[in-house]
């Protein structure tokens, strides 16, 4: 084997070489450089192309493929867990100051950034199975959804983040079920804005970037959304 | 009877959190966004459990899981296939390169290979398939898959070579 047809054979399949081209490795410094340079650039590729992996899409998968099935350690697991929810939710519920769920919403938000640069045409169906989980029904359709993703919300909790566009600008709604609160708050950080609405069974939260903002934004959802349904 | 369906369930939990991730990326990479990657990872595992009983080798089920995959990525896409003409390899030429930079430079070339480049190059450096499982994926010739590989490789490079050359001269 020659130098082209080691490198040839390099490029194509560099973990699977033939042993002729081995051979000619062995005695070849030009081609072991060359071949060192072939394994690092896959190296890169290999690095490049490892896009992060969504938290929990095992879960999701199983639990649409296979229903709600969960081995029996994991029974337990959730157990503990519903149990350490209680507890601090409780500790929250009765602790907490008032605007804690607003600051947490903002928090979200900020952790989230790419939520506000992803452009993805949310189908109307989502958002309604979305307002669904806290009871409550669309009145008609919110315009423009950007994003809309089921996260990880408090200890152990989920929430529906959905951002949508209004003619002040993009907002954000958090939809969080199975968590009471006890009336309407708000809080400003970090430049954001948000307020949290109680409803029939959980809260809501908008978050925009100016009270009036967050305001207009929560206008908009009551003409659009029945939350109390 | 009951015995048998929790077998299956352990059999396919083991298998979506062995290969869940490496199908995402791969998904994400035909598609470029990572909610439809997701959707596409659902749909792929959703059709592999109604057809899980049917699987017979165990030992190439991330084979098999790849093609429904990418047959569902065909259907919901419907790509157009733009025509490749496999040309002999012994017509191309290998440059010698500098080393690649970094994270975003490679995704930028990655993106910017054609996907007919970009698919083989990722069941091999991702997916760690032969040529030969490849071939049978794409359903093309092995020598077509080791001109698709060398190919775009070389384009990985030479789109290195300028990226360097242009940060070397600005």
């Amino acid at each position: 084997m020659n130098c082209l047809e080691y490198r040839r054979a390099k490029l194509a399949d560099p973990r699977h070489l033939p042993d002729s081209a081995c051979a000619h490795a062995l005695n070849c410094a030009s081609c072991t450089a060359f071949a060192q340079s072939v394994d690092d650039g896959d190296t890169e590729i290999l690095r490049a192309a490892t896009v992060p992996v969504p938290e929990g899409l095992a879960d999701r998968v199983l639990l649409r493929a296979t229903g709600a099935y969960r081995p029996a350690w994991r029974a337990w697991a959730m157990a503990a867990g519903v149990i350490l929810v209680v507890g601090v939710a409780t500790v929250l519920f009765v602790h907490a100051p008032r605007d804690a769920y607003a600051r947490l919403a903002i928090e979200h938000v900020v952790h989230e950034p790419e939520s506000l640069t992803t452009r993805y045409q949310a189908d109307g169906a989502s958002v309604a199975v979305a307002l669904r989980s806290v009871g409550a029904t669309v009145r008609s359709p919110l315009g423009q959804v950007r994003y809309i993703r089921l996260c990880p919300w408090g200890d152990g909790g989920t929430a529906w983040h959905i951002v949508f566009e209004t003619p002040q600008g993009l907002a954000t709604l958090i939809v969080v079920p199975d968590m009471r609160v006890r009336s309407e708050s708000d809080a400003s950080a970090s430049g954001w804005n948000a307020i949290v609405q109680p409803v029939q069974r959980g809260f809501y939260a908008i978050v925009t970037s100016s009270p009036e903002t967050t305001a207009r934004a929560a206008n908009l959802l009551r003409t659009h959304v029945n939350w109390n349904a | 009877m009951e015995a048998l369906i929790g077998n299956r369930k352990i059999d396919f939990e083991r298998t979506v959190r062995a290969y869940g991730a490496d199908l995402y990326r791969y998904a994400y990479w035909l598609c470029h966004d990572r909610f439809a990657a997701e959707d596409l990872v659902q749909e792929t595992f959703a059709r592999a459990w109604k057809s899980w009983q049917e699987l017979r080798d165990t030992g190439s089920v991330k084979h098999w899981l790849i093609a429904i995959l990418r047959n569902e990525s065909a259907r919901v896409h419907a790509r157009k296939q733009i025509p490749i003409a496999d040309e002999d390899v012994y017509e191309l030429e290998i440059p010698e390169m500098p080393k690649m930079a970094d994270d975003l430079d490679v995704r930028q070339r990655l993106d910017l290979l054609p996907r007919t480049y970009r698919e083989p190059l990722l069941l091999q450096v991702l997916g760690g398939f032969s040529c030969a499982e490849i071939a049978s994926m794409l359903t093309i010739s092995e020598g077509a898959v080791m001109t698709r590989l060398t190919r775009a490789r070389q384009a990985m490079r030479q789109e290195s070579a300028e990226t360097v050359v242009r940060k070397v001269s600005t």
